[in-house]
Parts: structure tokens; sequence; C-alpha cells
């Protein structure tokens, strides 16, 4: 018999759009929550505009960027505009549990749907809006993408090479963390309102999602007066805290290959001799305690390098690991999908039917194993609008001519 | 006002992979028991510390991390120690764990063994690569997981050539695998208040950062393409513009949407650098129309980036930040960690940061805030991160009754 799926017999009104709010709600979705996405036909979701086309073009219900975060969800639109379009959005309210959001703060607002306008419609309604900086405050109407928020936060200050610009990161991080937050969010939400009946509103800025991920670098400051600007910070792929070597990045045979080899101690620097056994260097005085690795990183880091640019990041990795150092390619997406056999054992990667070109693709799982429930991957996400007329009809009792008429006065 | 955990008692077995989401639960209610070694939990060895003094009370990472958990100490590779988690366990409704795969379960501390003892228990074991597969025994570190996890390959520079994919400071990866072990605790949670039934979770924090690189996946899937790295925006598989632009104060923009993608924000953007007559060949309206046909002509926007960067400079971050941002770009000024403590939106009115009071220096200090605010049920520090050992008499004495004799006793022989 399948695993039961923890949140099965739990709806949720979905209007998220691009990554925070969907990422959050494909979490729930693959959990077995019933997910209805509200869209509309005018304001597309932009993910479903993405350049990733399936099955050889793009366009709204072959993208592969909508498809990623989307799958699961039922896609119904409706014109939250339009009265008779509104009504139907209540409708739904009175009857889901969860309620999410990522527009910016007004928007819900000027639709009359502020939390307290949903409380009068479903008394336990849980309500978690994410916004780039909150729903309150005077910049609630500034405007966030993933780099906005990560410059904001910190997060990309404290990623570079010493002496250089920052690298930051190279897509929206904040993104998926304000989805992970939000479904922490709404998940102690839900156990606060199993245990007394009660519902809340939750407000979620992305900004502050990420400013909780520097909060010992905040802390050197606000106890030692040492800022994060000075010399010598971010260092790179160098440890900072404990300051260990070797800790770095090095390159490899081909172009653009990495590894990446990290030795916390003495202990772990005998294993690192062992595996180098034939490399004079390593037996060198000047190698032997941390101290004094540190002392000369820059030149045990070349030592490294010469030994690992002869041999590919996936050479080096399982050489070094069979003597028990922590080592690891820097791998690709490619690396991760075609060659790697831990997630493969793992079943991490899941065939799954696209809707629209109806063949099967493959995506990666929620990623924990559960003994007694499951996640999954049902179906691929939905062509816009392609599930209206079943959830009208199943969700909300309404027969085929009450939307035929809400189609032909537009409300749909 | 009532806590959304605080009718939960955890107990936490962790390192410093898996104490952020000790402190995630008990930032919001939960009870946790830090189960710490007598030598102390790995955080306590790590710095900075305060004052800069090596401590194992003054170890900030641990600070931060450990914030209203209760430490106890106990060494669980005794047979006493041992017995006395297990004893534990009967009164816990969740364990987090973060030891090597099959380790506890050789000191008789198992899932198997544990919820032979407490049915209901939801166990949540958080490792690098999980409890099976041929890597599980691999050894890792936050900087090893960053790299095989893909998130590397995306970050670093475009324009550094020969520069290397690069990880962000701090602990990044565990405190991403910590939040997908604690979503996957309380879907397992929310099944127990519903079913009366508890389960074992095998958290990969390989597996949570390998979902956590947006674009990277889905380009293979559905088209074979690797996304490179650009600096401080977007990986792709096609070159964008840069984003990093200096301001007059010397500080860095990020200067997301340029060229912006609707005419609305084109033309707001115009008009804002007419105003000291910086638009120049921008007015023109060919620019215009390549905005409204969301068309690229590469000469045309090398052409606005150049304006622009001239324009940036010519005025303060702050300034450049606030007027963007009022006509709706999504421009930041690029600020380290603590620059984030003088904006008055989240130090004033979103009260972000709070006082965190520590009664060994009689002194409170800012610590960051909650990642959410919930209305209801409010999440807060109600006591700093514990003290070596400071809660184990309690612990001992209120969960099973324990003695000071006892104790006395079990210090001497080195268990607690």
């Amino acid at each position: 018999m399948d695993k039961p799926l923890p949140l099965s017999g739990i709806r949720v009104l979905d209007f998220t759009h691009i990554v925070a709010g969907p990422q959050c709600t494909r979490i729930l979705g693959d959990m077995g929550a019933q997910v209805i996405k509200v869209e509309t036909e005018q304001a597309l979701d932009s993910l479903r505009m993405s350049p990733i086309g399936i099955g050889g073009e793009a366009g709204p219900n072959r993208s592969g960027l909508f498809e990623y975060f989307n799958r699961n969800k039922l896609s119904v639109t409706i014109n939250a505009l339009h009265p008779s379009g509104l009504a139907i959005i209540k409708k739904l309210l009175a009857v889901s549990d969860i309620v999410i959001e990522n527009f910016s703060s007004k928007v819900l607002e000027r639709w009359g749907l502020s939390y307290d306008e949903q409380v009068a419609i479903k008394p336990d309604i849980i309500y978690a809006s994410i916004t780039g900086f909150g729903h309150n405050g005077r910049d609630r109407e500034y405007s966030t993408w993933g780099p906005t928020a990560q410059a904001l936060s910190g997060l990309t200050l404290m990623s570079g090479l010493p002496g250089e610009r920052p690298a930051g990161w190279g897509y929206s991080f904040l993104d998926h963390t304000a989805g992970y937050n939000a479904a922490i969010a709404v998940l102690m939400a839900l156990h606060h309102r199993n245990n007394t009946g009660e519902g809340q509103w939750v407000d979620l800025s992305q900004i502050e999602t990420g400013m909780v991920l520097t909060g010992p670098q905040i802390l050197d400051y606000t106890v030692n007066n040492n800022p994060y600007r000075r010399q010598g910070l971010p260092a790179g792929n160098h440890a900072t805290h404990p300051k260990v070597a070797p800790h770095n990045t090095y390159q490899c045979k081909g172009i653009d290959k990495w590894c990446v080899i990290t030795v916390p101690d003495n202990q772990h620097w005998g294993k690192f001799q062992n595996a180098l056994s034939s490399e004079s260097w390593v037996h060198n005085e000047k190698f032997q305690s941390n101290e004094q690795r540190i002392k000369h990183e820059a030149e045990l880091d070349t030592l490294i390098e010469q030994w690992t640019i002869n041999k590919t990041p996936h050479e080096v990795m399982h050489w070094l690991q069979s003597f028990g150092v922590a080592a690891g390619a820097v791998q690709t997406n490619a690396d991760k999908v075609e060659r790697d056999p831990q997630l493969r054992a793992r079943d991490f990667f899941v065939e799954f039917l696209h809707r629209e070109t109806e063949e099967y693709y493959e995506t990666d799982q929620f990623p924990s194993k559960f003994t007694v429930t499951d996640s999954s991957v049902r179906q691929g996400s939905p062509p816009i609008g392609a599930d209206t007329l079943e959830v009208l009809q199943t969700v909300l009792d309404l027969s085929t001519e009450e939307i035929t008429s809400l189609y032909e006065e537009a409300a749909l | 006002m009532t806590k959304a955990l605080e009718d939960l008692t955890v107990l936490e077995i962790t390192d410093d992979k898996g104490m952020y989401a000790g402190k995630l639960l008990a930032d919001m209610g939960a009870t946790v028991i830090l189960i710490e070694p007598p030598t102390g939990h790995a955080a306590r060895h790590v710095g900075p510390f305060a004052s800069n003094i090596p401590d194992l009370n003054s170890s900030l990472l641990f600070w931060y991390n450990n914030t209203n958990k209760k430490s106890t100490t106990v060494d669980i590779q005794t047979d006493t120690g041992a017995s006395i988690v297990r004893d534990l366990v009967k009164s816990v409704d969740i364990v987090i764990e973060s030891t090597p795969p099959g380790y506890l379960e050789s000191l008789g501390l198992g899932y198997s063994q544990l919820s032979e003892i407490n049915p209901k228990l939801i166990m949540t074991s958080i490792t690098p690569f999980g409890q099976t597969g041929p890597y599980r025994n691999y050894e890792a570190s936050n900087l090893v997981l960053m790299a095989m996890s893909g998130i590397m390959n995306s970050c670093g520079y475009d324009d550094l050539p020969g520069s290397p994919p690069i990880s962000c400071d701090g602990l990044q990866g565990y405190a991403t695998g910590c939040n997908l072990a604690v979503i996957a605790t309380l879907t397992a949670l929310y099944h127990r208040d519903i079913n009366q039934e508890g389960q074992w979770i095998d958290c990969s924090i390989y597996e949570a950062l390998s979902g956590t690189t947006e674009a990277a996946m889905p380009n293979w899937y559905f088209n074979k393409q690797t996304p490179f790295r650009q600096t401080g925006r977007h990986h792709g598989v096609v070159a964008t513009p840069s984003t990093q632009y200096e301001s007059g104060d010397g500080k860095l923009i990020n200067g997301f949407d340029i060229p912006p993608r609707t005419v609305a924000r084109w033309d707001a953007l115009i008009s804002w650098m007419d105003e000291t007559g910086m638009a120049k060949e921008l007015k023109d309206d060919s620019f215009r129309q390549m905005i409204r046909e969301r068309s690229r002509d590469k000469d045309k926007i090398d052409i606005i980036v150049l304006r622009v960067r001239e324009f940036i400079k010519s005025m303060p971050a702050e300034e450049a930040y606030h007027r963007a941002q009022q006509i709706r770009l999504a421009w930041a000024i690029i600020r380290s960690p603590e620059e984030t403590l003088q904006d008055p939106h989240f130090a004033e009115d979103r009260q972000f940061f709070g006082e965190v009071h520590h009664p060994e220096t009689q002194q409170s200090y800012k610590y960051p805030g909650a990642p959410y605010k919930f209305h209801k049920t409010p999440w807060s520090i109600d006591r700093r991160a514990p003290l070596l050992g400071e809660d184990t008499l309690q612990v001992l004495h209120d969960l099973l009754s324990f003695t000071p004799e006892d104790l006395v006793l079990l210090r001497e022989s080195r268990v607690i």
C-alpha cells in the first residue's frame, strides 16, 4: 500500500507567482495538500514566460522554470477584479485551510481580501504573505527580486574573493529561502490550529529571511564591534571560523573544472598525508600544525593545485574520500542528474507526465525520506486554467450553467 | 500569549550541521533540550568569540544558533549516559540529531530502539548525504556540500577570468539543510497530530541543497543546458549585463532591471535621469521602442548601461536606492550584514532586531529576529544560549526525578 501523504485533506488557495511563493506551495503540494493556483490570463505568472522551453518550444504551458515550481498544483483562472470572480474566490476561501500570496503589500487589500476580511469568510484561515520588505514599515511598497534581497540582507557582500567586488549568489537563493520559511511558518500555524482551533496571519519579508542567515556576523558587530566590512573578508573559499587550512577550491583537469578540499584538524591532515603519500611536500615541517598551515596557506594551496590540476574533480573526490578526507567535486546540474550514484540510489529523481506535451520528464523530489508518510510528484504543472471547470464543479458544486455564465461575463 | 510550539519537547543531539533546526523550534516555544558532551557542543569551539577570547561559553556561532535551548551534558558514549537519553526520550515529542549514519544505533539510541520506548516519537536525522547510498559515509563540510550540490557552480564571477566558483561565508549549506529538515519534521508533526503516529525522517543536506539552485535543474531536465556564473546576478545560458554599479560615495548598487522591462519604469527612469541632464541620447524614441517591443539591441543596451553607470556615480548610494525603489525599480545597496542595523524600515518600523540579555556580562546585545512575523503566536528569544551544562540539574530532576546526590555521582563518573 502507498504511504499516506501527510497534508492530504489540506486545501491551499495559492495566489503566488515567480519563485518565492511557488516554492512554498510546491512543498505543500508535494506533501499532499490540494493547491489551487488562482491565475489570470491578463497577468500571467512571469515564470510561465521563461525561455526554458519543454519539448523544444517555450510558451505559457511549456515553461521549464514554471514546471519546476508548480507541479501537483491545479490552475484555475479567475478575474479577481470582476465582482463575480471575486465572489468565486471568496467561496473557495471559505473552504480552504491556507491562503498564500506574494504580491506587493497592498494587492489583496485592494481586492477586499485583507486578513480581517478573510477571517470574516473563514474564521480559522491561515494566511501567509511573502513580500520583499513585509507588510508594515516605511519601505513596505518597495520591491525585490532575489538579487535585490540578497544585496540588502548582507548575503551578497559575504560571498566573494578578498579584495574583489562581491560575487554574491548566482541566482535567487532568497526566493528558495523565503519559500522554505513560509512553509515552516504555515506548518507551525497548522499545529497551533490543531491545538487551539485558531488561525492567524504570518507576514514574511524576504530580506528578513536573509538577515536571519547573517546571525554570527551581526553578533560579531553588536558584541565585539567587528564590522564585516573589513580587510580580508569575505575570504573566498578559505575558512573564516574556525580558521583551518587547507580549505579551498582547486582547479582540476579540463575547462572550468574545480574541486574543494577541507581539512579541519591534524587528525584529518594525517589522512590527507596518506592520500598524497607520493608527494614529498606533505611531510614538510611547515605544514605539520594547523597554525603553520594557515601561515603558509598560499604555498599550500599552490602545491595542492599542482596535484589536482591533472585529475578530474571526481577523481580527486573519490581518491581523497577513500582516505577519509572531506573533498567534493564542484558539480554541475548534469553531473547530478546524469552521473551521481548517491542521488540515484536515494531516488532523488522521479519521472512525471508533463500535462501539455504528454511526455515524461524527470524532476527532483522533496529532499527527505520518511518511514511512515511520503511526498510525491503526482502530476506536472497545470496549463493555464486547465482545472477551472473541475475545481468549480467538485470543490464548489457549481453547475455547468453557472460556470458558463461566469465565463460569459468574463469573471473566469 | 500562547506560543505555537509550547506543547512540544525536543531532544537535540547535534553538531554545527543541525543546531539551527533546534533554534527554529525553540524560538517558537518548543522546550529544546540540547544534549552536549561534557566537552561541549561542536559550535562552542568555533569563533568568533565574545571579546575575541575563546571560551566554551563565548562562541557567537553557538550563541546565535542555540537561543532558548536548555543545555544538558550527558556523555552518550557511556552506558549510563545512553540510558539517561533513553529515559528522557520517554517524555519528548521530537528528537533532532546530526550524528553520522549508524552512530546512535551503535549506542542503543537509533530510531528502532527509541521508537520502542516512545512509539509516537518523531526522529529527524540530519546528515550530509543521508542514511543510505554509496556516499553515506563520505566526509563532508559546509564547503563540500555547497560544491557537490551545484550551488557553487552557479556562484562566482564572469568578469574575473579563471576565478573559482564561490561559496558564501557562514554555514549557509547547513542552515538550508536545517530549513528543509524542519519542514519535514513539521509535516510529520501534522501527521502525528491527526493520526497519533510517529516516524523517522532521513534528511540529506546534499539533497536539500541540490534542489536549491533555481533555474539550474530545470535547465538540464528540459533543455540539457548548464547555466554559467555571472557576478552578483542570475546564472544564465545567455550573458546579461553587469548589475554592479558604483555610487558617488564609493558603495555598490545592485542595479537590477537595467534596462527596465516595462515602458512605465523606463519612462520613470529617463525622467529621473533627465532632472540632472544625464539621460542624454536615451531620450531618443528608438530606446523606448526597444523596451516596448521587448527586443534586445546589444549596442543600445551597452549605451543604457553606460549612461546609468554615470548616473549612479553622480549620487550617494542611499539616494540611488530610494529614488529607484520609488519608481518601482528593484535596486539595492550591497550592504554589509551590520549595515542592516541602521535601516529604519527594519530596525525601527519592523522591530526586526531584538535585545538579548546576557547576565554574565550584565549586558544586552542586539540579535537578528525572526524569519517570519506571526500575528498570534509570538517568536521570541526569552533566554540567551545556555552555558555548558547550565540546565543539567533541572532537566534531570524535572524529567527523571534525579536527586542532587545522583547528580554528584554522575558527575564524578564523568557521565554528565
